[in-house]
């Protein structure tokens, strides 16, 4: 078969089995790879309902049909279940060499279920599988376990793995692969320890097929060229995400100490040009030839990062603004295995809360001693982290002040204040895995390019919005990543590759509705209602007092009417769940 | 002669080379048959790569008792970018190292030999292959092509200049 393996690796840990499965093409003909077919998987392999902290919660890796080959960026694999952190459905994606060598050994996906009776890994090398106790591995931070699997299993393999924090089941603990490439959200991590599996590592000698190999090459150095090799991409490579903090800062929709301001009044100390003056090397992804990977050195610290939901959150939400100190927590995070967004998010919280009064948690914003020693005390639940590893909602709950808590569906918001960028309401409400950026994103719009008004919330934002969450659903099943800028047109290209016919921009556009349709269905069936597709109140009421977006007010009246007509827009009924037209129309295979 | 190098400085790990160089020989694309290979540790981010040095090294040549390393002309026009084409213009004609197939035995005298591991038994053909230089278009040149990267530079040797010259 060219581009898929066609085969599915299903591991049951609690009966110490492995059999090879084949790949279901009905399903990848409907839903393609990555996120479409490990939903589609998801729905089959759980009953409704489910504990997400069941050994029957399916930790499933995806790769898309690109994995393999040099089509730039698909690398990516996606890790999905259900989310320990918000019980929606679990989608967090990474770079890094998984995705391709686990095609070389000759797998599409894999698919972990059960309880290992001590903590184990996973070996893959090519068609032997074997599961391992590891003791020894124990308390293991990320980089020690893959240095421990190269030298203990294979020089040349890649592993995906939890640091400590997955091991104490944090909700927000990371996957790591290849030390700096992170499934950051929804507490993959936490998913894989619940399991007691410290790494799967893969060494992978097979090979992809795409049929006709020579006229293949040919057309992918095209669209090298014309598409990837552009300004329109380069950005990433020349001054990777951290251009973003000067323009949320000005923008006023940076979250600054817990959200309570959008403008950073330190945002010079960690901006794009201060990273710049520090940056010592790139490194890509594989298979990917734009190499956003910035490397950067202080006194004492050198690593890959942080990206800019990291400076924000880590930075900005906390009150630090010193980048010798965001170096060092960035890398303790990624050692640990902890997801920066919620690390940032509910350690401003907590900061917060103790300013406030409410709860005296030592740790005030911009205190670094405090600061530095949060990863290592949420990874192991040791002193103030054993209070704050309940997440932001469960905390600011349990404390009598839930409006402090900033999340969406128990997934703690990243870096973004819908403020700042009205548009951003709609995304993170109706986002289908809680408070996230990449379902949406209309800060692009609304902020970076000024090509949609960033204080209006209207029918344009509701389609907008709609348009972006189908292109990138498809887009993550390719899997693409973010920072190609494809569009339809080009992505036909390259179906056409995979499909061996002529492909259409429409077709693609049903997909991509197709699958966010099936994830709404998903958390549908696992509880999920209308009342969850909201944002924190003080983001539609309370506003801003500092910045451009000071005085600006979305109001939560105004913000209830654009959610109506989003739904209306999707062909959902009035209490958000799609109907049966709707369902018949993109040809969803599955009803609740 | 012309061959082909990756800088370890300039190299970012994507290991596109390997794709391509795989694609063209092999009909799919499988690294651990690529002709060349950047070996990267990822998690330290130290990055070597190897590559063959033609007729500038021509150990595997030397250690053949069967001689079915042979020298053939090669005129190489890589498509893309690559660091030295200002210098060294855009064609460049002089040796590569091929292995006839026909004489080898796969007796492994090379594999031993070779400074930068990069000839090796073939595991369906079961003799040895290293890199011809894509007959005049390396794929590892047009697929290393981020302007500010071009980690794989078409090199010549000093022998090859003076010829030129
Ligand atoms: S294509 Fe270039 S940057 Fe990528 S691994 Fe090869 S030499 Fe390095
Ligand atoms: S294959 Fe190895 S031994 Fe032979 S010429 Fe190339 S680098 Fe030298
Ligand atoms: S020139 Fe061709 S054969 Fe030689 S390493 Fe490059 S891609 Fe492989």
């Amino acid at each position: 078969m060219d581009f898929y393996q066609g085969k599915v690796l299903k591991i049951d840990l609690s009966a110490g089995t492995a059999i090879v499965e084949p790949l279901n093409m009905e399903w990848a003909e409907l839903y393609i790879g990555g996120k479409g077919l490990m939903l589609r998987y998801l729905w089959e392999l759980t009953e409704p309902g489910l504990d997400p902290w069941s050994p029957d919660n399916p930790f499933i890796v995806a790769t898309g049909p690109f994995a393999g080959t040099n089509v730039s960026t698909c690398s990516r694999v996606v890790i999905g279940g259900k989310s320990p952190a918000s019980g929606t459905m679990l989608d967090s994606y990474m770079g890094g060499s998984f995705g391709s060598i686990l095609k070389f050994a000759g797998y599409d996906m894999v698919i972990v279920q059960g309880l290992a009776p001590q903590l184990s890994t996973i070996l893959i090398k090519d068609d032997v599988v074997t599961l391992a106790p590891c003791p020894a591995y124990t308390g293991m931070k990320t980089s020690e376990i893959e240095a421990a699997l190269r030298a203990d299993f294979d020089a040349k393999m890649t592993a995906i793995s939890i640091g400590p924090a997955g091991e104490s089941k944090l909700p927000w603990a990371c996957i790591s692969n290849d030390q700096y490439h992170k499934a950051g959200r929804g507490g993959t991590g936490a998913l894989l320890g619940s399991k007691n599996v410290k790494a799967i590592a893969v060494a992978g000698t097979g090979k992809v097929t795409v049929g006709d190999a020579k006229a293949f090459l040919d057309d992918i150095e095209r669209m090298d060229a014309d598409y990837i090799l552009t300004d329109d991409n380069y950005w990433v490579h020349e001054e990777g995400t951290p251009i973003l903090v000067g323009i949320t800062s000005g923008a006023g929709c940076q979250p600054v100490r817990n959200f309570s301001e959008g403008t950073n009044p330190d945002v010079e100390n960690i901006d794009s040009e201060a990273f710049q003056k520090i940056r010592v090397k790139k490194r890509a992804c594989y298979q990917c030839t734009l190499a956003c990977r910035n490397f950067h050195r202080v006194e004492g610290a050198e690593g890959e990062g942080p990206e800019y939901e990291t400076i924000a959150l880590c930075g900005a939400n906390v009150g630090v603004g010193d980048i010798d100190a965001l170096m060092k927590f960035n890398i303790e995070c990624d050692e640990w295995g902890l997801d920066t967004i919620s690390t940032g998010n509910v350690l401003g919280l907590a900061m917060d809360m103790t300013e406030k009064g409410i709860h005296d948690f030592g740790v005030r914003f911009g205190d670094l001693d405090a600061y530095l020693k949060v990863p290592e005390q949420l990874a192991t639940r040791s002193g103030i982290g054993a209070e704050l590893a309940m997440g932001a909602k469960a905390l600011a709950e349990k404390h009598g002040c839930p409006e402090l808590a900033m999340h969406s569906k128990n997934l703690e918001m990243p870096g973004y204040d819908p403020r700042g960028s009205f548009g951003m309401s709609i995304a993170y409400a109706s986002s289908d895995r809680g408070g996230c950026h990449m379902r949406s994103f209309p800060i692009g719009v609304e902020v970076v390019e000024g090509s949609m008004p960033a204080d209006t919330l209207d029918s344009s934002k509701v389609v907008w919005n709609i348009d972006f969450q189908n292109h990138y659903a498809f887009k993550f099943c390719g899997i693409w990543c973010d920072f190609w800028a494809i569009d339809y047109d080009q992505m036909t290209q390259l179906m056409k590759h995979l499909w061996k016919r002529d492909v259409t921009e429409d077709e693609l556009k049903v997909v991509g509705e197709r699958v966010w349709n099936l994830g709404r269905l998903y958390n549908l069936r696992e509880g999920t209602e209308k009342k969850d597709d909201f944002v924190p109140k003080a983001m539609l009421e309370k506003p801003f007092t500092t910045g451009v977006s000071a005085g600006k007010v979305i109001g939560s009246e105004r913000f209830a009417k654009v959610m109506d007509e989003y739904y209306a827009t999707r062909g959902w009924d009035e209490n958000a769940v799609p109907t049966e037209d709707k369902l018949r129309q993109l040809g969803i295979d599955v009803r609740l | 002669m012309p061959h082909v190098m990756i800088s370890n400085k300039k190299c970012t790990g994507c290991h596109m080379c390997e794709l391509g160089c795989s694609a063209f020989h092999e009909g799919g694309f499988q690294p651990s048959l690529a002709r060349l290979f950047t070996d990267v540790n990822p998690t330290t981010a130290v990055i070597k790569g190897h590559s063959c040095l033609q007729t500038a090294c021509a150990k595997c040549q030397e250690a053949c008792p069967e001689d079915a390393i042979v020298t053939r002309q090669i005129t190489v026009k890589p498509a893309g970018e690559f660091s030295s084409r200002e210098k060294n213009g855009d064609t460049v004609t002089g040796f590569v190292l091929i292995v006839d197939e026909s004489k080898c035995t796969n007796c492994g005298d090379c594999y031993e030999v070779c400074p930068y591991d990069v000839i090796h038994e073939h595991p369906a053909r079961e003799v040895a292959f290293k890199c011809d230089l894509c007959d005049g278009d390396p794929q590892c040149i047009a697929f290393c092509q981020n302007k500010y990267v071009l980690a794989v530079d078409l090199k010549l040797d000093k022998k090859d200049k003076e010829l030129r010259a």
